[in-house]
């Protein structure tokens, strides 16, 4: 009978902590952790205005959004998730790309990146961590890259997998696996810079890694005037200079 | 349907649950007949350690296991050494985590079966000039035997359920740790909803069966004991 007691406590303290007070939220790729906080305080200065991020990876957020969550605009890691959220009409503006991934690659053990893609078939070259082709935009063009420089046959034994960008940081920050392919903004970041060797990846080898931005429909009916101003500011020159300094190509 | 993938998924996820199991009743019987038995003042601490995976976030277990067994963690430098490789990515680095993970499912409830055993029998034995190891066998198995299924029972349940370790030092590599909890896992993040329900259903199914033909087992084993 306690146990019941308890139990009911707890779903009581579970139910009314939801319905705290809601802010203005930005949902965001997995790859934008580091830039959002510059973005954020810059945003603040400019409007007053606070802003929450949810860090997560894009096909993720956008399952939340149709499932209901209260997300006001997102800014994904490609184009393909906010548009079928748009055609939806789960959000109420086009997909617009506010800025282009590069991809790199980066180790930690000291291997050899100075024949880039094609040296990593090398036999000095143990294992390499590509984000999930299947579910990661950065995972994909990893493997465009291999097929451009005709080694992802010689490579397939080596290759593990990181459900994203974040998970092949890990493999590659404990030093599990030789080399990743990774984001430029993830090894220019305070957090990271310094630790290991980078280098980018040609951009002939793969397609560019376009990256959207839509209000939703949450936006539109919760907070429609900080959502729009937010939209507005990611495409700004100040927030550009922002993306530029972390890493990120510009539209 | 099931693709190829969701069923070597599925295999490799019986093979690595067989395995673990049939390990950790080779190390978790001495555990826990010595957690069992012993009187030393160190017994605490080892039966806390025993049971540490369980308060442990699995992703962070994961990502110290990968830190530890990785070519410059200490485990690593260790099987590198013994001429075994590197363990994170690999069936076998799977399966050294997955007993890490599942010890004290196996541990705790062969503790309560030595424990109910009592002292009685074993004394009984002892006067009858029974080696230790004899008693073991003749006595405390026969009586304890049902700790053991459950044991086994909830091993094996625990490491199919696997899924933040695996995620962290698998890799998700085809056929070497890409097991079936990753794989439904991929086929939601990848919005496959239907291949997702699929295999899902065919684990519940399997899980279910499996459970259930042991509980009746046991239950009527239990009838058994008691008319005995």
């Amino acid at each position: 009978m306690q146990i019941l007691k308890y139990l009911l406590l707890a779903c009581t303290l579970v139910f009314t902590s939801v319905n705290a007070a809601e802010l203005f939220t930005v949902a965001i790729a997995a790859n934008l952790k580091y830039v959002f906080d510059d973005l954020a305080a810059e945003f603040k200065k400019e409007t007053g205005i606070e802003v929450q991020s949810i860090v997560n990876a894009s096909g993720k957020i956008a399952t939340q959004v149709r499932q209901g969550a209260p997300f006001d605009v997102f800014m994904s890691a490609d184009m393909e998730f906010p548009e079928g959220l748009y055609k939806e009409g789960y959000a109420v503006t086009a997909p617009k790309p506010y800025a282009y991934g590069v991809l790199v690659l980066w180790s930690q053990t000291g291997a050899d990146l100075s024949k880039g893609v094609a040296g990593l078939a090398n036999k000095t070259v143990g294992n390499v961590a590509i984000a999930n082709p299947k579910l990661a935009p950065f995972g994909k063009q990893s493997v465009k890259s291999m097929e451009y420089y005709k080694v992802k046959a010689a490579l397939e034994p080596k290759l593990v997998y990181g459900e994203s960008i974040t998970q092949v940081s890990q493999f590659v920050e404990s030093k599990a696996v030789d080399v990743g392919f990774s984001a430029k903004s993830i090894v220019i970041a305070p957090e990271t810079a310094g630790k290991g060797k980078w280098v980018a990846v040609p951009e002939e080898s793969y397609e560019p890694i376009a990256q959207g931005i839509v209000i939703l429909k949450h936006g539109i009916d919760a907070h429609a005037d900080s959502a729009r101003k937010f939209y507005e500011f990611v495409q700004s020159e100040k927030a550009r200079a922002i993306f530029a300094k972390n890493g990120y190509k510009l539209p | 349907m099931l693709s190829t993938e969701d069923i070597q998924a599925i295999w490799l996820t019986i093979k690595l649950a067989s395995v673990v199991t049939l390990l950790l009743l080779i190390i978790g019987t001495p555990v826990a007949w010595w957690l069992a038995r012993s009187r030393t003042w160190w017994k605490a601490p080892v039966a806390a350690v025993v049971a540490l995976p369980l308060v442990l976030p699995p992703s962070v277990l994961g990502f110290y296991l990968l830190l530890a067994m990785g070519p410059q963690g200490p485990l690593g430098k260790l099987t590198q050494a013994a001429g075994l490789g590197s363990l994170p990515f690999t069936f076998w680095g799977l399966v050294l985590a997955s007993v890490i993970y599942s010890l004290p499912f196996m541990v705790q409830p062969l503790l309560t079966a030595f424990e109910s055993v009592g002292e009685r029998p074993l004394e009984v034995a002892a006067t009858l000039r029974a080696s230790p190891l004899d008693t073991f066998f003749s006595v405390v198995l026969p009586m304890a035997w049902p700790g053991f299924l459950t044991a086994a029972m909830l091993t094996f349940a625990h490491t199919v359920g696997e899924f933040g370790v695996v995620l962290m030092i698998g890799g998700n590599v085809p056929g070497q740790t890409r097991v079936a909890s990753v794989q439904i896992y991929d086929h939601v993040e990848a919005l496959e909803y239907s291949e997702a329900h699929t295999l899902a259903a065919v684990m519940l199914l399997f899980s279910f069966v499996v459970l259930l033909a042991l509980y009746v087992w046991r239950a009527q084993a239990n009838r058994g004991h008691s008319h005995g």
